[in-house]
């Protein structure tokens, strides 16, 4: 086992040595120099220029670029070259305002997709079933943005409450309650859409589980023997369909940071997809390779951790 | 679905005799999919998609076209769906080719319907363009790993290491994030997205060939055809890739859906095509800011972004229940 783990992890870091050499390449190597984010400013002569590209070792060969940006990140010095604050503090505080949408967004999706996939397998092909595969297909077919702006025409002519950014501007902050209802509102809407494709998606891989492990011969038995119907669903079935989703736990890491790009710009939410969205635009560079950079760490430890426990959970994989 | 007949071959009946099957596979396939009345709406609606776009490419193509997506009629800004244009304020040039505004008109006064023609040549050329390319990259790939997997590079590393590893470094990427940088950092040009969409989403084809390959690799058939010399070219060709396509095509159908998605996402945030050219990205990115006063601009090109999608996924997913032998067994 330990060999394993061994093995694994030094796949992991080879791997994120190419990812860090490949996006570094790909926004280096694209025309367009930052320097000439602004060709129209007067202010940008020559000399200020090249005091730019100096400054920000623009002026340097590629592997030495290479080399100083990871050394900065690693080192924890490497600063944004729109504001000249740390890179790793920005993230930071962005990533505390992208938590609540992540958590909220996550209990909602695993909350609803489980009941909603088991219930379909066990009434195969009943209108229950077949109305909820169809709607599965309609949220994942559904462009988010467009899903957004029904949710926002609805609760605004209904309920009449601002729904825009984090919380209302200028809200008095007396009392408790009011203020957090105000928070509870503006964070409902980016949470249902950040579950709405997750739900769909889960809630299908669910039902199929359900249903491999249902037509199993140990099922059959525990049907043939004349088990009450509950219990052979919940205790013979769920437990086995069970197992693969363990893993996924660690497969959701990734999503702190991908996917909330447009949800996050439609509502002003000052999370992490709408910074790197802002530092795409801003071609800061130090900003897009972090977060990059940071996204595909999230991407192998969500492996290595969904590969642990495989491990741990099922002894039939244990190597 | 040729050279499928290969891998299952025709069941030996009772008496022992070798009968001809009654159907042929894409009969018996066609068949199953026909009952599956979800699936059949998509594959209608994509043929309809389909159409709608080739006589828009030609109605709002040119210089003159029949239906002029980019007139701009100030007077006639934010008309809702159907109304009737006022004649007295228009030129005769400017009056619309149907008498009435179908879809209504945007900010400037276009006529929504012209725009939304133009744009589905748009969202159905960078479906096809882009899934084309990953699929392409995923056969050639896939195949080089599954069947050349065992040779050595330098004599360190099997082939199939570095491609596994490739595609297990692109699966890293955050795929809309490195999508959107890309874009934004390259020219503004539809072709720019094509190809970055392409150049991202290979991966699962890949995945798909390469565990065909591995399998197929050891079957009879493939043995038989190295056995009477035939070369590895042909073999991979005309007797593999064939065998390998199911997943691969169930996976392009449904790759189609994320790539238009995903071109109307990029639309949205700004980086699709050029702004006098409309896609029903940024018609819908336009029409936010009226989402009260005009929610058509919201509505029409969302609902037909939803539709196609939709369209595509439904079909994706009959195709992959009627490709799949162990359901198959069942009926």
């Amino acid at each position: 086992m330990l060999a394993f783990l061994g093995r694994s992890l030094i796949q992991k870091i080879i791997t994120l040595f190419f990812v860090s050499v490949i996006s570094f390449l790909i926004i280096y190597l694209a025309p367009g120099e930052p320097s000439q984010i602004d060709p129209l400013n007067p202010k940008f002569t020559q000399e200020v220029l090249e005091r730019f590209r100096k400054e920000f070792h623009l002026d340097e060969p590629l592997y030495k670029q290479y080399y100083i940006f990871y050394r900065d990140l690693l080192t924890g010095k490497s600063v944004s070259w729109k504001d000249n604050r740390p890179v790793l503090r920005k993230i930071y505080e962005r990533f505390l305002n992208s938590l609540p949408l992540f958590i909220l967004g996550t209990l909602i999706t695993w909350t609803l997709s489980f009941p909603v996939g088991i219930h379909a397998a066990i009434r195969r092909g009943s209108f229950y079933d077949r109305s909820t595969t169809f709607l599965a297909y309609l949220l994942i077919s559904i462009p988010g943005f467009f899903f957004a702006y029904m949710l926002i025409i609805f609760v605004v002519t209904q309920f009449h409450v601002p729904v825009i950014g984090m919380e209302t501007f200028g809200l008095s902050p007396r009392g408790l309650f009011i203020p957090l209802m105000d928070r509870v509102w503006h964070l409902l809407l980016p949470s249902i859409l950040f579950a709405a494709g997750g739900i769909a998606v889960l809630s299908r891989y669910v039902r199929n589980q359900m249903l491999e492990v249902e037509s199993q011969d140990y099922v059959r038995t525990a049907k043939a023997k004349g088990l009450p119907p509950d219990k052979v669903h919940y205790k013979h079935a769920l437990r086995n369909a069970l197992l693969p989703f363990v893993t996924m736990f660690g497969l959701v890491l990734p999503g702190l940071i991908g996917g909330s790009v447009i949800i996050e710009s439609i509502f002003s939410w000052p999370g992490m997809g709408r910074m790197a969205y802002e530092a795409i635009l801003a071609r800061d560079y130090p900003v897009i390779l972090t977060v990059n950079f940071i996204s595909a760490i999230l991407v192998l430890v969500g492996t290595f951790i969904s590969d642990l426990l495989y491990m741990v959970v099922d002894p039939r994989i244990r190597l | 679905m040729m050279g499928m007949d290969e891998k299952r071959g025709s069941a030996f009946p009772e008496g022992g005799v070798l009968e001809t099957p009654k159907k042929t596979l894409f009969q018996e396939n066609w068949s199953l999919f026909r009952k599956n009345r979800l699936a059949m709406a998509g594959l209608v609606i994509f043929v309809a998609f389909f159409i709608i776009a080739l006589t828009g490419l030609f109605l709002t193509y040119g210089r003159n076209p029949y239906f002029n997506p980019a007139l701009v009629r100030l007077q006639e800004k934010l008309r809702p769906p159907l109304s009737k244009p006022n004649l007295e304020t228009l030129k005769p040039e400017e009056v619309p080719r149907l008498g009435i505004y179908l879809f209504g008109t945007d900010d400037l006064g276009r006529d929504v319907f012209s725009r939304m023609l133009q744009g589905s040549w748009v969202s159905l050329t960078v479906g096809f363009v882009a899934v084309s390319i990953a699929v392409v990259i995923g056969i050639f790939l896939g195949g080089i790993a599954g069947y050349y997997g065992h040779w050595r590079v330098l004599g360190l590393f099997s082939v199939d290491v570095l491609i596994t590893g490739l595609i297990d470094i692109m699966l890293c990427f955050p795929s809309f994030f490195l999508i959107l940088t890309v874009v934004a950092l390259l020219p503004a040009s539809i072709y720019n997205i094509m190809i970055v969409i392409g150049l991202t989403s290979w991966m699962g084809a890949a995945r798909f060939v390469r565990a065909e390959f591995l399998s197929l690799r050891e079957l009879d058939f493939v043995t038989a055809a190295k056995a009477l010399g035939v070369s590895d070219w042909r073999i991979i060709f005309r007797h593999m890739v064939p065998n390998a396509m199911a997943p691969v095509l169930v996976s392009a159908t449904i790759g189609i859906a994320t790539a238009i998605l995903t071109e109307a996402g990029l639309s949205f945030l700004g980086f699709g095509v050029p702004p006098p050219d409309a896609t029903w990205g940024n018609i819908l990115s336009n029409g936010k800011n009226f989402l009260f006063d005009a929610p058509w601009l919201t509505f029409i090109p969302g609902f037909a972004v939803l539709i196609v999608v939709l369209a595509f996924n439904l079909f994706g997913e009959g195709l992959r229940d009627v490709l799949n032998p162990k359901l198959k067994e069942r009926h």
